[in-house]
């Protein structure tokens, strides 16, 4: 039970750090699209989500894993 | 890792490359109280110490389930008898679920029933069987009922036929998507395609079932993992052909929507490829079983029934019920059922399988049978002394089985690298697309040209659509699950080539180690000789004095009364004089008189010759002059062998020497590890000169000499110090401690009882050369480990450039994503294929003078009765 709630806890602490990332890679992307040649709107917005998906499936791994270990380093420490 | 902490070999479904191992490892290593985790792929199986206080099995099982994979079970259904109320199915259920490895029991009182889901390889039906009796019931297997190895072939056949099915479907579906994409390049047989495949709507309905029936699997399993925190294969695939049918949806249906339109389409790619990489996943589905095939021969040796003899009866019972202490009969042509002792009758045994040994066994009351071995000739009877998992056969499965679940040192680096890859091709895909999108479309683009296997002009895509198809071809194409399958399927083929010889690797660790050999150390008494004195030389004085007092002596005669005069004696040397008499056809009766001088010999007297024997100092108190002899005394010593002077009557009538003699085949093992480029070492008591005499006979290029057994550990540590990879052969019990400071180990010839020896290699024969077919295996294995490496990485090193778009700029070439995903499933295969060669490898010892397999059965000959 107890291992189910820290998932939980893991998951929300994880998705407040790996979806800001994700949208404002999207965002900065959408950005440079605009600013830089011609591109046509569609093309920036396919590219803002395939660079948001891209982003996304980077920075999840990457950061539940770090959430995890902090999680399992604090009863260590106890 | 704790005292309290239990070892669990762990069977995991569902992996299929080098990054699925580290998730399933991380997944495991997180939960509290799980250490030492090890995952192998090609042996599907994780192997882990855990503290059962803190973590159940159910809590692995899930965590396992959590990142997408499953711990197969089993179910198994035993007939209860003996339970009468409700109470009854709560102690049947309750003793069953404490059983480690029963994740379930459902008792179904009506029928007398009980279902048991259990973890094959956990936990056995004999100990089910006896959890229930113990609560007072019986328990008897429904003939239903798969064993472990049933179990094994049948979970891997589903995956085949569950991949056959899923490439039915896209295959066929696929290839008429393909046809009606490139309808308008059919020329002549347009006219027999209907017209309607090439409509667009018509191919996106075709290529939906493939994306969301035989493709569901990558979407869902790396859903599930990503959920979790770890990224695999199967996402590379999902984005690969969620990317491709997405934007092929939205130019069908919103065609001016600026994603390149109808021209721009792009559901074959996602049909092939989901195509591709499920005929990847059944070849290799196909081809992975059969580089275990050694592990199931051995699983097949074990016999299914016994007769035992019960109050007077004979009675048929599983194999794996057979009880310690048991009388078993045995008729000819049957397998034995366990290992055990014959107390009764005569016969010929086939022990090939396990031993090597080519010749059936001469077996009688007294002698030791093996288990899974057959007999061959007459009937006997013997009693169990190992049964269940105590048996040579079972020692020999688990130890082959053990090590194939190991991990080489250069596996754990390849699957550290494969386990990061996946998340850096993620990287490499933003980056290659923001590179395209940016800068390279406008630089580089040629509206000319075109994808390979793709009927589209690039003209038609725009910068979006031409980013993002290279884009996902990066991802498709730089899958590592040839990587990941690159070692364990050459470790696993090698440690199961090397069982058929009778050469037991003990973990992935010992090949990889032994391939690396320089220097070799044998110790000698028992390794590279017999260990038992014997006679050498016989040296008859040409003294006519001696005719005078002893009548004609010549070297059988002399031995003759050497052997009688030691038939009372039972000094070793005495021994080895009587043996070696009696193998010459002599006569040793018994002496008339016979008396022994300590320390110095023996004097009797027989057929009117007074026989003295000893040493020359006992000559020299009798006044026997040895003067004309003393020279060749002095050779035959300076060659080792310890000299016995013999006098007969008072007169010096010759010489007997006495030495450890080498084994038949030490000589040509030593100059075959020569051929291979090791250093070869003897190690012994022995003083040096004895000891040298016996290195010169076998070609030894280092001799330590006088080393005592508690010192030949320090001497291993002394030619590692000089940077030797050193491997010592010896008994697994003396030489135990030397054996284990070496890099390699070799216990040599320590029979089936496996167990209980020490080092990373067993050679259950007595036969030296047996270290050279080690080495020979693996060398082998660890050739077969760097090719495939090599084919993994130069896929993915040659691939990911190229579905980069590195080369557009120079030849306008850029690879479609679904012949990327034929790429990476013709990689797999091959490394499948290549470690699949290994099956044809033979040792360069003895070839067609040993038996090519101990698996194999030798056609056998009638016994001689004088073996």
């Amino acid at each position: 039970m107890e291992h189910e709630q820290v998932e939980k806890e893991v998951t929300r602490k994880s998705a407040l750090i790996y979806l800001p990332i994700s949208i404002g890679a999207a965002l900065l992307f959408l950005l440079a699209a605009s600013l830089t040649g011609n591109h046509p709107l569609v093309a920036r917005i396919g590219g803002m989500v395939w660079v948001g998906l891209l982003s996304l499936i980077v920075s999840m791994p990457v950061v539940i894993s770090r959430v995890k270990k902090q999680f399992q380093a604090v009863p260590l420490e106890k | 890792m704790t005292k309290t902490d239990l070892e669990l070999s762990l069977p995991i479904s569902g992996m299929t490359c080098a990054s699925c191992v580290s998730h399933v490892e991380g997944a495991l290593k997180e939960l509290p109280g799980v250490s030492n985790v090890v995952v192998n792929l090609a042996a599907n199986k994780a192997n882990l110490s855990y503290d059962p206080r803190r973590v159940k099995l159910d809590q692995m099982r899930r965590a396992v389930d959590d990142v997408g994979y499953a711990v197969p079970t089993a179910e198994l259904t035993l007939d209860v008898r003996g339970m009468t109320c409700a109470s009854c199915v709560d102690h049947v259920e309750s003793a069953l679920r404490e059983l480690n490895g029963v994740t379930a029991s459902v008792v179904n009182l009506g029928l007398g029933a009980a279902k048991v889901t259990y973890i094959p390889g956990l936990v056995s039906t004999s100990a089910m069987k006896r959890a229930v009796r113990d609560v007072g019931y019986e328990a008897q297997e429904r003939s239903e009922g798969a064993n472990a190895l049933d179990r094994e072939r049948q979970v891997r056949e589903e995956e085949i036929k569950r991949q056959g099915r899923n490439l039915i479907i896209a295959g066929t579906i696929g290839l008429i998507v393909m046809i009606g994409t490139f309808y308008d390049m059919l020329g002549a047989f347009k006219a027999f395609v209907p017209e309607f495949l090439s409509y667009k709507w018509v191919i996106g309905l075709l290529t939906t079932p493939i994306v969301f029936g035989p493709g569901r699997q990558f979407f869902t399993n790396s859903w599930r993992g990503l959920k979790h925190g770890v990224t695999d294969m199967n996402l590379l695939y999902a984005t690969g052909i969620g990317a491709a049918y997405g934007i092929a949806v939205i130019n069908t249906l919103f065609p001016n929507a600026g994603f390149g339109g109808e021209g721009a389409t792009f559901f074959e790619s996602a049909a092939l490829l989901t195509a591709f990489i499920i005929l990847g996943r059944w070849l290799e589905a196909l081809t992975r079983g059969r580089t275990s095939e050694a592990i199931r021969k051995l699983m097949k040796l074990q016999p299914k029934v016994a007769r035992v003899m019960r109050n007077g009866q004979e009675e048929e019972v599983p194999a794996d019920e057979v009880e310690l202490g048991d009388a078993i009969l045995v008729r000819p042509g049957e397998s034995i059922a366990v290992d055990g002792e014959v107390f009764e009758g005569y016969s010929a045994v086939d022990e090939s399988m396990l031993t090597g040994e080519s010749l059936p066994v001469e077996k009688k009351a007294g002698d030791p049978v093996i288990g899974g071995t057959i007999n061959k000739t007459g009937a006997f009877k013997f009693k169990a002394t190992r049964v269940g998992k105590d048996t040579s056969l079972a020692q020999i499965i688990k130890l082959v089985e053990d090590a194939q679940a190991s991990k080489a040192p250069i596996q754990k680096l390849a699957d550290w690298v494969a386990g990061h890859f996946i998340l850096g091709v993620h990287l490499l895909a933003v980056v290659v697309f923001l590179f395209w999108f940016f800068f390279g479309y406008q630089m580089f683009f040629d509206p000319n040209s075109s994808f390979i296997m793709s009927p589209y002009k690039l003209g038609e895509i725009g910068v979006f659509g031409f980013s993002l198809l290279l884009s996902v071809t990066v991802l498709v194409i730089s899958c590592p699950c040839a990587v990941g399958l690159a070692t364990p399927s050459a470790m696993m083929a090698g440690t199961g080539k090397g069982a058929e010889f009778g050469v037991l690797f003990k973990g992935a660790e010992a090949i990889e180690n032994t391939s690396k050999l320089q220097t070799i150390i044998f110790d000698k008494t028992g390794t590279l000789t017999k260990g038992e004195p014997s006679v050498t030389d016989v040296v008859v004085s040409e003294q006519p004095a001696l005719n005078r007092v002893a009548g004609s002596v010549n070297s059988d005669r002399l031995l003759q009364f050497a052997a009688i005069a030691e038939r009372n004696s039972e000094h070793p040397l005495g021994e080895a004089i009587i043996r070696g008499a009696e193998r010459r056809g002599l006569q040793v009766v018994e002496p008339e008189t016979f008396n022994s001088i300590p320390g110095h010999g023996v004097e009797a007297k027989a057929e009117r010759t007074e026989i003295l024997l000893g040493n020359r100092k006992l000559m020299k108190e009798r006044g026997a002059d040895f003067s004309a002899l003393m020279p060749q005394a002095e050779a035959l010593e300076a060659d080792g062998k310890t000299v016995m002077f013999v006098a007969l009557n008072g007169q010096a009538a010759g010489l007997i020497a006495v030495a450890d003699t080498l084994k038949e085949y030490s000589a040509e093992a030593i100059k075959r590890l020569h051929k291979l480029g090791l250093e070869v070492a003897m190690i012994t008591g022995d003083n040096r000169r004895t000891a040298e005499a016996i290195a010169r006979k076998v070609g030894i290029d280092r001799v330590l000499a006088e080393v005592l057994p508690q010192d030949k550990a320090e001497e291993v540590k002394k030619l590692q110090a000089q940077g030797k990879k050193v491997a010592m052969v010896g008994d697994g019990v003396n030489d135990a401690p030397a054996l284990a400071q070496a890099e390699v180990g070799m216990a040599i010839g320590s029979g089936t009882d496996v167990a209980k020896e020490t080092g990373d290699i067993i050679l259950i024969k007595d036969d030296i050369r047996d270290v050279v077919v080690a080495l020979e295996v693996a060398k082998a294995t660890m050739r077969k480990v760097k090719q495939n490496l090599f084919w993994a990485f130069f896929y993915n090193t040659l691939g990911i450039p190229l579905g980069a778009g590195l080369f557009y700029a120079f030849a306008s070439v850029v690879i479609s994503p679904e012949l990327a995903g034929l790429m990476m499933a013709v990689s797999s295969i091959s490394v499948t294929l290549n470690t699949l060669l290994l099956k044809g490898f033979k040792p360069s010892v003895g070839r067609g003078q040993r038996p090519a397999s101990t698996l194999r059965l030798q056609p056998a000959q009638a016994p001689t009765g004088n073996d």
